[in-house]
């Protein structure tokens, strides 16, 4: 727990990038049969998709672990006379939103929009509705609830290059913080593995759905993300231990791991060419096909992330850091996307924009260590504000995740006062389109828009209010969380009987 | 020096004029007669008043009401359209001993666990030794309305923290409201982990040093004079005496029902004036906490079973506890105790009346501390801790106008602030930006 409050918060700071607690429910009671031999077929039809490929040549698989999160049923509901703010700028006074089949059939004005046969009208006036909040950066499931060394998952710290683990595989779909966050609004979430690590390993993407699997929660077929880390935290953590010890030794680190990623993907490329040239090749006397190359579970992420595939995510404080680190990333002809806790991002707010990469900050923290000393309320706004610039809020905290919407009024206050122009149709992207563009996963959710995904949030009044509440939550469609329905309100499996926790819904604890 | 401000025709003038008014008075070099007129004045201790007028003199707050006049040379404050309450008050914090977390030697908050494990002394620790009062984090989160703060050191290797003090935010020299206002000790799972790993050991060590501080009291030159194992040393012993007899508060941090329990047993044993710090599951035993009259510093936003001795924790215990008669209030960290706003307005929307919220970041912490009589509430005769505030205190959208401390005017200005404005503004000019600002 953040316990006591003051102490330990910096302390938490320190390792992870924070820490976590979080969880999920035990939901799933009918689903329950049938997800086993979902499970089982779902994996069935990837095995052949991505190993061998159809030309013969061996390709490592890209999706071992693949998603088996389904949609539960929802009904076709249209809620109507809401302020509707779409996520993509635009905000309806009198608005409708109708949900079908899972996904955003129309949204536009209260009259607009007809209620289709056997449609459920819901009255809104009054309520606020958004896209589902995104959280870009959690450690839920990785940091669960209860936290304690056994259950502590989320930093590998044996090795400055841990480019080989996956968050996916230490996420616990049983922490109790996935539900607090549900009723917070938060549809979408990545779990990121901790910067200790120059190279923290890969991301997972996840819908905050309760699930016995973490695979009954990705979010089927976003893109992988990898975690870096600038700064103080890798120098801290391997200063003692073999380095890096300093700054340059971090660089020192990335670019020899990306020299090697570069050989390695070319040795691959170089087999597949081979590969190519002998299954061509007529002649009887052609010999075996080429060996492929040997997995190596590091660098195939690393290559990933040079080709593209997977998404860097840097958790970078410092302006001058920043600007390195792209430098680096021209240097080796990747793409950052996004610098994490970018505390420092006013001061190259416009570089940033020039690069085309995404800053995801906090509202105010600061002061837990030196990077982290030059905090100021409006970087938010002053990144929102240049051309093409792309601001995010995010939480790295169980906490936290369950009021973003709280952290980007105070955000889109401050920016205001300076005479920042931002309304809240604006300041709703920082944690809905803007977090979902950066994870590549826009063309599905992150606005109300007519053919996405229905990841929808229903509040009592201007999220950007202290004193509002989500009241509705639904993700494709799924009435996941309603606040005064305790059987729509998760509780995972630890909750159980502890004490008598029976008051109220997980979920809305 | 500063007239009436005009009425503006346009909201945006009158918000300018308005500020350019505060930062007038901020520079005023000593206390003087100010008039805030017709502002919404929560006075926490009474009724809330529209249209009212707060007149300071001489450092406090000598009327409040409604269409009261402005002393002749009165520095006049036109307060319509904002809210004005007493100045914030962090029951608990670290301000003032830590500036980084992470570095050392910006970090005097409390002994080190690790490296220097077995540094010998806890109750004995004063916080005012090692206040800082230019900390940077001081003008940060004056500048958004809080003027007071219980200054306590944070838990060490031994079995008390030490004394904390209450400050207040002005940053000077003399800003000690209260030295040694109170002890601190950390209980429960932080207390366990450091007495063999067993609340049993917890316990045991906590009543050792209250039964060697009772034995100390009783005759401090027979004490000495006897041999002792050198568990206790004796400064720390000394440090105690006013916690063994009730007058100074001992903050407890403890979270879960059972501890809140044993603690409660002891402190109708030993007569302690017990405060708990956390009491995440507290709303299981509101109404023994009630009866026991201890007051509580909980932390609003926190709703995990984050340890074992959180399972029950939620949103609405502060709007149980209250609901029971539980005296409460809001813990943030150092850096952040600006926050207790934002615990204060989600307990609201968790069920605490509002006027009960207000008076957990105000009046409560004041009365906990023995400084109700003097601070906390918008009362004739009372220091003058004022906040203008542009909209809902509890609001997190909203953001003071003005502070005052004592009855001075206090300067917004922050490093923060400094920094925002160095590169608000990203065209390259002449200089580089570190030459901009400091003019």
């Amino acid at each position: 727990m953040r316990k006591t409050g003051w102490t330990a918060l910096a302390v938490l700071m320190l390792s992870a990038c924070a820490q976590q607690n979080g969880a999920e429910s035990e939901e799933a009671a009918e689903a329950a049969a049938s997800e086993d031999t979902e499970i089982a077929a779902k994996a069935a039809e990837k095995d052949g998709d991505d190993g061998d490929k159809a030309d013969g040549a061996v390709h490592p698989p890209l999706d071992p672990y693949p998603s088996t999160y389904e949609a539960y049923p929802g009904e076709t509901v249209l809620l109507t006379g809401a302020t509707v703010l779409t996520g993509a700028g635009d905000r309806i006074a009198n608005g409708a939103v109708l949900i079908a089949d899972g996904k955003i059939s129309a949204v536009g004005a209260a009259g607009d929009i007809e209620a289709p046969e056997g449609a459920r009208t819901v009255n809104a006036n009054g309520k606020w509705i958004t896209p589902g909040i995104i959280d870009i950066h959690s450690h839920l499931g990785d940091y669960p609830s209860p936290s304690n060394s056994t259950t502590s998952d989320g930093n590998e710290i044996v090795n400055p290059n841990t480019a080989y683990v996956w968050a996916e595989h230490s996420v616990w779909p049983q922490d109790a913080g996935f539900t607090r966050a549900l009723a917070g609004g938060i549809t979408t979430l990545q779990v990121l593995p901790g910067s200790a690590n120059l190279f923290g390993g890969r991301s997972a993407i996840l819908k905050n759905v309760p699930s016995r699997s973490v695979q009954g929660m990705k979010f089927p077929d976003a893109p992988y993300g990898l975690k870096m880390a600038c700064g103080e935290n890798p120098k801290r953590v391997y200063g003692e231990r073999g380095g890096p010890q300093t700054r340059m030794g971090n660089f020192a680190g990335y670019r020899a791991a990306w020299i090697e990623a570069a050989a390695y993907k070319k040795k691959w490329e170089d087999y597949w060419a081979d590969y190519d040239e002998w299954a061509e090749n007529d002649d009887d006397d052609k010999g075996d096909a080429p060996d492929a190359p040997t997995r190596d579970l590091k660098l195939e992420t690393l290559a990933g992330a040079l080709n593209g595939d997977i998404s860097v995510n840097m958790h970078c404080y410092r302006a001058d850091e920043m600007v390195q680190v792209l430098d680096m990333a021209k240097e080796f002809g990747y793409k950052v996307r996004t610098f994490h806790h970018a505390i420092e991002a006013y001061k190259i707010a416009d570089y940033l924009a020039e690069n085309g990469v995404c800053a995801a900050m906090w509202a105010d923290w600061w002061g837990f260590k030196l990077e982290a000393f030059d905090t100021v309320g409006e970087n938010v706004a002053l990144v929102h504000a240049q051309p093409g610039g792309c601001a995010i809020v995010h939480s790295d905290d169980a906490l936290g995740i369950q009021r973003l919407n709280q952290e980007a009024a105070k955000a889109m206050a401050d920016g205001r006062r300076i005479g920042v122009e931002i309304e809240p149709e604006d300041a709703i992207a920082w944690i809905t389109a803007n977090p979902a563009e950066a994870m590549g996963i826009a063309d599905e959710t992150g606005t109300l828009e007519a053919g996405k995904m229905a990841d929808v949030v229903v509040w009592n009044g201007n999220p950007f209010s202290v004193y509002a509440k989500a009241e509705k939550v639904y993700i494709d469609g799924a009435l996941m969380y309603d606040r005064s329905d305790p059987k729509r309100s998760p509780r995972v499996d630890f909750e159980l009987g502890l004490h008598d926790n029976s008051f109220t819904g997980g979920a809305g604890q | 020096m500063i007239g009436v401000t005009q009425k503006a025709t346009t909201p945006m003038k009158t918000f300018t004029a308005f500020i350019a008014a505060a930062a007038a008075l901020a520079g005023m070099a000593s206390a003087q007669t100010v008039a805030i007129m017709d502002g919404t004045v929560h006075t926490v201790s009474g009724d809330v008043i529209e249209n009212g007028d707060i007149i300071i003199r001489d450092g406090r707050i000598a009327q409040v009401g409604a269409d009261l006049s402005a002393p002749a040379g009165a520095s006049v404050i036109d307060a319509s359209g904002k809210v004005v309450t007493p100045g914030l008050f962090a029951p608990v914090s670290s301000i003032g001993l830590v500036e980084i977390g992470a570095v050392d030697d910006a970090n005097d908050a409390s002994p080190a666990q690790g490296p220097m494990e077995g540094f010998p002394l806890g109750a004995a620790l004063n916080a005012i030794d090692a206040y800082n009062p230019s900390s940077a984090l001081i003008p940060v989160n004056r500048a958004a309305g809080v003027t007071r703060a219980l200054m306590a050191p944070s838990v060490g290797p031994t079995m008390f923290a030490g004394r904390a003090a209450v400050i207040d935010l002005s940053g000077r020299s003399n800003s000690v409201t209260r030295a040694e206002a109170a002890q601190y000790v950390a209980m429960g799972e932080r207390g366990a982990e450091r007495y063999g790993g067993t609340r049993m050991g917890a316990w045991a060590v906590f009543r050792e040093y209250l039964d060697e501080a009772r034995s100390y009291h009783a005759n401090p030159n027979d004490y000495v004079r006897r041999p002792h194992d050198g568990r206790f040393a004796v400064s720390d012993l000394k440090a105690l005496g006013p916690v063994i007899n009730g007058e100074q508060p001992l903050i407890v941090s403890v979270n879960s029902a059972n501890d809140i329990r044993t603690l409660i047993r002891l402190k109708n044993t030993y007569r302690l004036n017990v405060i708990i710090h956390g009491a995440s599951e507290g709303w299981r035993v509101a109404d023994e906490i009630d009866a026991a009259n201890i007051p509580v510093i909980t932390d609003a936003l926190y709703n995990l079973p984050g340890e074992f001795e959180d399972i029950d924790a939620t949103l609405k215990n502060a709007a149980r506890l209250n609901e029971a008669g539980v005296t409460i209030t809001f813990t943030e960290g150092a850096h952040n105790i600006r926050l207790i706003r934002q615990h204060a307005g989600n307990a609201v929307a968790e069920g605490l009346p509002y006027e009960a919220a207000l008076k957990a970041i105000t009046l409560n912490p004041a009365t906990m501390y023995g400084l109700g009589g003097q601070l906390g509430s918008l009362e004739a005769g009372k220091i003058a801790d004022v906040v203008i505030w542009d909209g809902d205190p509890l609001e997190v959208t909203t953001r003071p106008d003005a502070v005052f401390i004592n009855g001075r005017p206090q300067d917004l200005n922050n490093r923060q602030k400094m920094l925002m404005e160095r590169y608000r503004d990203l065209e390259r000019g002449d200089l580089p930006f570190a030459y901009r600002g400091g003019e």
